[in-house]
């Protein structure tokens, strides 16, 4: 597992290897089925029990620590046994949705939000930076490739990294500033950054001004176009399933990416930018390169999740990049927990499916999710999964 | 073309005082509480909401009143209105990050703006429609042949006399000395027998109070009030406060007088101007971010190891 040279799996806590791969698929099974359920009732009552139920786990786990010890330690000594059978339920999932395709619209709605989150946890959660654009990024990666695509015919395939590299390079744009600001003023030079990309996206005639793009055809692959339907040994999937997958892999990438640069020297030179960037200096941390990185990082992810998007609705307008969707993903990253992969993608599964399971208070549905993340911050600032300490083997 | 170049100038003068009155708020709150108030301009584009109530309110008494006496009438009240929900907000939200990192506090700020907004949305009487703001003064009077609207110039005269007052109350009276302090050092503050928690809830009332009566006049100008106009007003006011320096009050003006200067140019220069003038004005503010990393006026922070 560890490249760095670094033993981190290391046997520590062998309880018996049954209890543990026992809890290990009694969270992963329950956290899907608890999730299922919530995303196919449409009826208030059990919606809001299941809300009730999910605060009821995080009130256990927030009064009981040792339940969360106990489950991570399961977690690090099944770490085959939960990745298989995470694999499995995630490939398995959709056939259990009745074929719905609102709850797979939910599903790749959530899983894109996921990776902008995890783009974003770089900066925020690793280095602390506050980036007020990656909403920007992702509009500038879904612009860059519905423009190839429709003017120059080019396949999806091609234009998701050709998006990720021109929203890299205004990523390093925009971390040009950060050189030399920080904090409060950063983060209004990156809010502006985000308002004049919305503006532009907006008022010029070749992006279609407020009316966006129409029209982006849909990716084939291997002759398979993403608008049919999946079927396979006579199931059959809606067509939403191919972007399903599609998204989860990129959920796959991003988590892989997560991890690899936590475990490395960039991750680790990120952790000392957030503790103190004096003394990291002092330690011979270049920190404009590092700094650099974390927004050329994040507007690569941010491009990719916008690509997808791009080529899944297959109409968008400036509306679906403005500062306020860059909000919703700095929420996502902070409800869940910075610098915690699996709190920060929890935190994005929530936050887009909340308001949407809530339209039954549709009119009160923005005002129930402000107050709820003021709530949250007053209540649990450290997030649902709080980051945890960086552990080199030795014992937790 | 001389009439047409003082028009411009006007135009400058009018857009840059309503710009101040919002800039001076933020600049008060980071300079005595180190909070960013993301929410300012929302909390003051209530106000207008409230004067509208305070007009219908009057205009259905029994002995109505003038007109103009209603609506200033209807400005005073709200003003004080805003106040007292800056103080509330402060009490039920904001006090509660002040030890809390600052990222925190702003998107618990950015949070609040949005449940202000929702609020009035819902709660209020057709809230989601724009709504016809009446103008405060109509009229104007001619200087050779240059026009000057009324109004003009009390927006003009109303903020100067709201820069002179808060300058005044800041460095002549008791209140201005301990807000003063407090900005300085809090714990030092404390042991000199004043109390923060009042220093802040004053300064909250003051800040927001000023706000009030930049969206008052903001949505004057425009002749139309929406829900939403608080972030595009709140933004604005941000951006000049954070050019001119967070926590100046000179800084305040400045960064309000050169927002408002591109606002003007780029509406007359720029072809289709007025769809690009948010662009141009955040394009100043990272600019200027760059060459003065803590705005035009502001101290320059040396971090001591």
């Amino acid at each position: 597992m560890s490249h760095t040279g670094i033993e981190t799996d290391v046997p520590a806590v062998r309880q018996g290897g049954a209890t543990n791969a026992a809890i290990v698929t009694a969270v992963e099974i329950g956290g899907a089925a608890l999730l299922g359920a919530f995303l196919l009732s449409d009826k208030t009552v059990i919606i809001v029990a299941l809300l009730a139920v999910m605060g009821a786990i995080f009130a256990v786990l927030q009064l009981r620590p040792r339940v969360e010890e106990r489950i991570v330690a399961a977690f690090r000594d099944q770490r085959r046994l939960s990745m298989a059978l995470g694999a499995v339920i995630v490939l398995t999932y959709p056939f259990f949705m009745n074929g719905s395709s609102y709850v797979l619209h939910l599903l790749i709605v959530a899983q894109l939000y996921a990776v902008l989150a995890l783009a974003l946890n770089f900066q925020l959660g690793s280095a602390n930076i506050p980036n007020f654009a990656t909403g920007a990024s992702y509009g500038i990666g879904a612009y860059t490739s519905a423009l190839l695509a429709i003017n120059f015919g080019i396949s999806f395939w091609w234009t998701l990294p050709a998006s990720a590299v021109v929203a890299t390079v205004f990523g390093f744009l925009l971390g040009f500033p950060s050189m030399r600001t920080k904090d409060s003023y950063l983060a209004l030079v990156t809010i502006a950054f985000a308002i004049v990309v919305h503006q532009l996206l907006n008022n010029f005639a070749w992006t279609g001004g407020a009316n966006g793009l129409v029209g982006i055809p849909a990716p084939t692959l291997f002759g398979h176009s993403f608008a049919q339907p999946i079927v396979i040994f006579g199931w059959r999937l809606p067509s939403q399933a191919n972007f399903y997958y599609l998204a989860a892999a990129l959920v796959c990438l991003s988590i892989v990416a997560a991890k690899r640069l936590h475990e490395s020297r960039v991750g680790l030179a990120w952790n000392a930018l957030r503790a103190d960037p004096l003394a990291a200096r002092c330690q011979g941390i270049d920190i404009v390169r590092y700094k650099m990185l974390a927004f050329g990082v994040d507007a690569f992810l941010a491009a990719f999740a916008g690509t997808i998007y791009a080529f899944y609705v297959s109409y968008i307008s400036p509306d679906n990049f403005t500062f306020l969707v860059s909000v919703t993903i700095m929420t996502m990253v902070i409800v869940g927990g910075m610098d915690n992969t699996l709190g920060v993608i929890i935190g994005a599964f929530l936050l887009t499916m909340l308001p949407e399971k809530l339209r039954i208070f549709s009119d009160y549905r923005l005002l129930f999710v402000g107050v709820i993340v003021i709530l949250f911050l007053i209540l649990r600032p450290q997030g649902l999964f709080p980051q945890r300490a960086r552990n080199y083997g030795a014992h937790p | 073309m001389d009439a047409l170049v003082a028009q411009h100038l006007l135009n400058w003068l009018v857009l840059a005082s309503i710009y101040t009155l919002l800039a001076l708020g933020f600049s008060l709150l980071f300079g005595v509480l180190d909070v960013i108030h993301f929410s300012h301009g929302d909390v003051a584009m209530v106000a207008p909401f409230v004067a509208l109530l305070v007009v219908q309110t009057v205009a259905g008494l029994a002995a109505p009143m003038g007109a103009p006496a209603a609506l200033v009438l209807a400005i005073l009240v709200s003003m004080v209105a805003i106040g007292l929900l800056g103080v509330l907000l402060d009490w039920l939200v904001i006090r509660r990050f002040r030890n809390a990192p600052a990222m925190m506090a702003l998107v618990a700020t950015v949070a609040l703006g949005t449940v202000i907004r929702e609020m009035i949305r819902t709660f209020y009487p057709q809230g989601s429609n724009p709504k016809p703001f009446p103008s405060i003064a109509s009229g104007s009077f001619a200087i050779g042949d240059f026009v000057v609207p009324t109004f003009s110039l009390i927006v003009i005269g109303v903020s100067i006399a709201m820069v002179v007052a808060l300058f005044a109350l800041l460095t002549y009276t008791p209140v201005g000395m301990r807000i003063r302090a407090v900005a300085e050092d809090r714990n030092i503050a404390r042991l000199m027998a004043i109390r923060p928690s009042r220093i802040f809830a004053i300064t909250f009332f003051i800040a927001s109070a000023v706000g009030a009566i930049g969206a008052v006049f903001f949505v004057s100008h425009a002749g139309v009030v929406r829900f939403d106009f608080g972030v595009q007003l709140g933004l604005i006011g941000f951006s000049a406060a954070v050019i001119g320096g967070l926590g100046s009050m000179q800084g305040a003006i400045l960064g309000s007088l050169l927002i408002a200067g591109v606002d003007v140019l780029v509406q007359i220069g720029v072809p289709d101007g007025a769809s690009y003038r948010l662009v141009f004005m955040f394009v100043l503010t990272i600019l200027v971010l760059v060459l003065k990393p803590s705005g035009l006026l502001g101290k320059p922070v040396f971090e001591k190891v």
